[in-house]
């Protein structure tokens, strides 16, 4: 039967490459939209697990994906800080973070606003590679944290004076070498020109960060607001019962957990993407496997009279029904392996065109793509395999 | 009941439906043959020579039948899956337009009714080798269907109805597309398989000349045999 199935398919060589093509691009895009929601996600998480902290702590309601502003505020803090002073039962550290935006290495780059004393937290172990980590905003943030008022406010005269020692950038390795960008390039943020003075190893959790005092300065008037905190604690504290404890702190519109849930919340924000995404590319793999169909039913109708002679040398129905699932299962394979060639084809354009991006073709979703031609494929075969099944012998010997 | 008889029909009666209008076409045929005999069916076009071939071969089921033995076995009611066994173990069919497979080889094309029998497997390449070079083909086994004179490819037709040693062949017009030398040809292989294997061969054909090889030769009109 095979030798039957692969010499009607190489019979029709175009129409069963088309089909094969057809299966292959909706493999592709199963598996980079999947590969690129995961790779993306799996990164940015593992870049989050290198901050040194054990907790998170996150506005209840929000996505932690597109979150933006800094819906904390002074309040938070300063119960945070009564938490975490020496005296303090639970903390040895809290680290606020203010996110923002800005355009860098050909795309949105999410830009983390930290204390320019707590940098040490967020690089770990990892070196500084070019220039150092605040120099000048150090100094500013310690003028903020001596309580140095602004002259005025942003835009009016003297602002900028009081700004400018704040206005500075460090970046990580990766978006350094794809945006080509050099120590004291000049980049725009809200209307402010920072420059970068420190590129960092790759693996900290933002690519840009900036010193939180100039971004609360330039976005919240200098308001003491943050978008999330990192807490450490200190090292005697089990982390889930210190969670719990600064849980019962807090209204139920804060959310505290512990950084190594951080992939899963990743996960669940991504949730409502990620349907999108699994849908659009299933409604593309539906038609994919329709054309299989369409192409199988096709090859019953033009060899109705084969199916007589199969039928009248003692073929039987099932074996009808195997040979067109045998068909429709070459393509299918075909496809997917197709879609897998091309899926890494994909990955290394997506790469080159966006290099900040990753694709994570794990073996775990290729398996899946072999699943889902297996199935797809028996699926398509079925109906027309019934067809061939019913026809009657002696009409199919005479059909012309 | 008689185990001599291959085929053993009585009052055979078979009607086509067409748009509601029922045609008739064989009106209570009784057919006895014997095993190993070579019986030659004979009429004009439309007599329903080729309804009854197919019916002896178990692709049509007729509308009524008094009686309807083959090899001893009563085929009435049978399943389909059943008559679809007999058709693969005991019966072998050579038609007029050959009906060879045309994306597959001739080795592939005879070899087809062995491969349908797994536990025969082992033996299928030697017995469809020998068998092609019985036929005159040995260099032809690799060529597809297409590539052969229609000679030719009713000589793979023949190979492919008897490799699997059917105790019955059915051959409807097997020389109705050839000419004489070609005709004369294929009747030759057909009764030296006959002679050889004992099989018994039921064959329609409007040529008297090749009549001459049957046993028996019947005649049929308007769905009856005719003396």
């Amino acid at each position: 039967m095979f030798v039957l199935a692969w010499a009607n398919l190489t019979h029709h060589k175009l129409r069963t490459l088309l089909s094969a093509l057809a299966v292959g691009i909706g493999i592709m895009l199963l598996l980079v939209s999947r590969g690129l929601a995961s790779g993306s996600l799996a990164e940015v998480n593992e870049r989050m697990q290198n901050v040194d902290a054990e907790l998170i702590i996150l506005p209840a309601q929000d996505n932690i994906i597109f979150t933006n502003g800094a819906p904390f505020r002074a309040s938070h803090e300063r119960h945070l800080q009564r938490l975490s002073d020496e005296r303090g039962p639970l903390a040895a550290a809290v680290i606020p973070v203010f996110f923002g935006q800005v355009q860098m290495g050909g795309q949105q780059q999410r830009l983390f606003g930290v204390d320019p004393e707590q940098m040490k937290l967020f690089l770990g172990p990892r070196r500084v590679l070019a220039g150092k980590l605040f120099d000048r905003a150090a100094a500013f943030a310690e003028r903020v944290r001596a309580g140095v008022l602004p002259p005025a406010n942003v835009g009016e005269p003297g602002h900028a004076e009081y700004l400018a020692d704040g206005l500075e950038l460090v970046i990580d390795e990766r978006l350094q070498r794809v945006g080509g960008y050099g120590l004291g390039a000049e980049i725009q943020i809200m209307g402010q020109v920072f420059r970068i003075v420190g590129v960092v190893e790759t693996g900290v959790a933002g690519r840009v960060f900036a010193p939180l005092p100039t971004l609360r300065e330039i976005v919240v008037a200098g308001e003491p607001s943050a978008s999330m905190y990192f807490i450490k604690l200190r090292p005697d504290l089990d982390p889930r019962r210190a969670a719990d404890t600064f849980q019962q702190q807090f209204a139920s519109d804060v959310r505290v957990e512990l950084k190594t849930e951080y992939g899963h919340l990743l996960r669940e924000s991504f949730a409502s993407v990620n349907l999108y995404l699994t849908a659009s590319s299933g409604v593309a793999l539906a038609a994919c496997f329709l054309f299989i169909l369409l192409t199988v039913y096709t090859m019953v109708i033009e060899h109705t009279r084969e199916i007589g002679i199969l039928k009248a040398l003692g073929v039987t129905r099932l074996g009808l029904v195997r040979l067109s699932v045998l068909e429709a299962l070459l393509i299918s394979g075909g496809g997917v392996a197709i879609g897998i060639v091309l899926a890494f084809a994909a990955r290394g354009l997506i790469t080159w065109l966006k290099p900040l991006l990753t694709v994570d073709l794990a073996a775990s979703h290729l398996l899946l793509a072999v699943l889902i031609g297996l199935v797809g494929g028996t699926a398509s075969a079925l109906y027309p395999g019934y067809r061939a099944a019913r026809l009657d012998p002696a009409f199919a010997l005479s059909n012309e | 009941m008689n185990d001599d008889l291959m085929i053993d029909v009585q009052d055979l009666q078979h009607a086509y439906t067409h748009a509601g209008v029922v045609e008739p076409v064989l009106h209570g045929l009784d057919l006895q043959v014997r095993r190993g005999e070579f019986v030659v069916i004979m009429g004009p076009s439309g007599c329903g020579k080729t309804t009854l071939l197919n019916i002896l071969g178990l692709m049509l089921s007729p509308t009524c039948a008094g009686s309807f033995r083959l090899a001893g076995q009563d085929v009435r009611g049978l399943s389909d899956a059943a008559r679809t066994r007999l058709r693969r173990e005991a019966i072998g069919f050579v038609f007029q337009r050959f009906n060879l497979l045309p994306t597959i080889s001739v080795r592939q094309n005879v070899a087809l009714p062995l491969r349908l029998r797994p536990p025969r497997r082992s033996a299928v390449d030697g017995q469809v080798d020998r068998l092609i070079g019985q036929v005159g083909l040995a260099e032809c086994a690799r060529k597809k269907p297409g590539q052969l004179s229609v000679g030719q490819q009713q000589r793979v037709a023949i190979a492919r109805a008897v490799v699997g040693e059917p105790a019955l062949l059915l051959a409807d017009e097997p020389t109705g597309n050839l000419d004489s030398a070609n005709a004369a040809g294929i009747l030759e292989l057909l009764s030296d398989f006959h002679r050889r294997l004992g099989q018994t061969v039921v064959m329609i054909t409007h040529n008297e000349q090749l009549a001459v090889a049957a046993d028996r030769i019947l005649r049929m009109r308007d769905g009856r045999f005719v003396d």
